[in-house]
């Protein structure tokens, strides 16, 4: 392999242009009637991203946002940018395209949990690998709600369902620990009716300069209703809902009486908190560089009904981009041997035309060498 | 884009709608209950469980009762 070492980009916008004049949110609306069922989680997501996206200050013609297939995929007919409402879990696939090709472009994946965890898991998880310049948000209603209600790849074990009438027996993924897992290194999930924090957490995301990989925790008030009800009722989401911010000790809870703290074999655990133990409260650092800490917060995500989830940034850490890395060896092959031609590589110096028999059926069909035929 | 309510919620205040609302910007106004319309997503849901059809999307909303916008845009701050 050839190392290349130039000065990579540090935001997830560098290199894409600016617009010249100030945005509004009302710009990034598009005029098309927004067909999602009433009370639906992705409003709440689309008006965040309508708010973040004039900040981020960029030429509207140079934001793509590409779905796959389900309720969240129709994201991009409501968003004054381009975009792409592509095939079932292929969104990560024809992004990285996007991104490898276009530096100038500020490239969204939109997806929800059956299309990036069940068809399209083999896609995201090599996005991530590869640290490919994405935002990636992941609608997590826990359910396939396009479909009218099957059980999803974060569906608890025991869910009944169309698909499941006597009970899911599947463990579900925790989408967090698998981004980790992953090698991905942007790591992040929210609630879709917090819009302060859910804004904060897709600043940062765009701001980050590789795969970032956003988990959202979106309502389906049809097919799922309540499935986050712990989370976001008002007297229970004070205990339930662990904030995490980057050097901070992680602590929540009514007067922040919980806290989370570490075991003697790396896991970690919830624990009122009191003077004897405030000490041990695991500070959280998204910035380290081993994601050990980052996995086990993630691990505190209940799998069943959710009852207790970290919600913040778990990783952020530097990385060289895919893209990136593969445009500078591009531009060093070109420096090197010039800019070359598709066609003579598509033909090559060893290429075979099969002719069609020219007088007796019965004779096999001659190979004749290219070259000789030219 | 918001969701408005108007005249039939003076006096009724049902709250069927502060139940349902999933982003929670309906609040106490006077006498009637108003949306914030920068925290309002436009996702409908409290348009069908209003039991005297006060909710309107902001391009529906009946001529006469057109001040509501505004009304709900400024009662919706205090």
């Amino acid at each position: 392999m050839t190392t290349v070492d130039l000065p990579m980009p540090l935001l997830g916008t560098d290199g894409v242009p600016r617009a010249s004049q100030p945005q509004n949110a009302k710009e990034y609306a598009s005029g098309q009637e927004v067909r999602w069922c009433p009370g639906c989680g992705d409003y709440s997501v689309l008006k965040a991203v309508q708010g973040v996206l004039p900040e981020l200050g960029l030429r509207r013609e140079n934001i793509a946002f590409i779905s796959g297939i389900g309720c969240s995929s129709r994201f991009p007919y409501y968003l004054e940018t381009y975009g792409m409402h592509s095939i079932h879990g292929r969104a990560p696939a024809i992004a990285t395209g996007l991104a490898a090709s276009r530096p100038d472009l500020s490239v969204w994946v939109v997806t929800g949990d059956g299309d990036a965890l069940s068809i399209g898991g083999n896609h995201l998880i090599h996005a991530m690998r590869r640290n490919v310049n994405l935002t990636i948000l992941l609608f997590n209603n826990r359910i396939y709600g396009l479909t009218k209600g099957q059980y999803s790849p974060t569906s608890e074990a025991g869910k009944v369902t169309k698909s499941t009438p006597m009970g899911s027996v599947d463990q579900p993924f925790n989408p967090v620990s698998l981004a980790l897992g992953a090698e991905a290194t942007f790591v992040a999930r929210s609630i879709d009716s917090d819009r302060k924090h859910l804004t904060g957490v897709l600043r940062a995301a765009a701001a980050h300069r590789g795969t970032a990989l956003l988990e959202i925790f979106q309502n389906c008030p049809i097919f799922n209703d309540d499935a986050f009800a712990a989370l976001k009722d008002r007297d229970q989401a004070a205990e339930t809902i662990v904030p995490l911010v980057h050097g901070e000790p992680v602590r929540f809870g009514v007067d922040r009486r919980l806290g989370v703290l570490r075991r003697a074999d790396g896991s970690v655990h919830v624990a009122p908190v009191g003077p004897h133990n405030e000490a041990d409260v695991v500070v959280h650092d998204a910035h380290a560089d081993d994601p050990t800490a980052a996995f086990a917060l993630s691990r505190l995500t209940s799998p069943g009904q959710m009852v207790c989830a970290p919600i913040g940034v778990f990783r952020q850490v530097q990385r060289p981009t895919y893209d990136d890395q593969a445009r500078a060896q591009v531009d060093v092959s070109r420096d090197r041997h010039g800019a070359g031609d598709l066609q003579d590589l598509v033909d090559g110096t060893d290429a075979w035309t099969v002719e069609p028999p020219l007088t007796n059926p019965t004779t096999p069909a001659q190979t004749v060498r290219t070259e000789e035929n030219r | 884009m918001t969701y408005v309510i108007a005249q039939p919620c003076i006096d009724v205040m049902d709250r069927s709608c502060v139940d349902e609302c999933p982003v929670d910007c309906i609040v106490e106004g006077d006498r009637m209950l108003v949306i914030d319309p920068d925290e309002c997503v436009d996702c409908g849901a409290c348009m069908p469980v209003c039991p005297v059809s006060a909710i309107y999307g902001e391009d529906e909303l009946p001529a006469e009762w057109s001040s509501y916008l505004e009304l709900n845009a400024t009662q919706s701050q205090r």
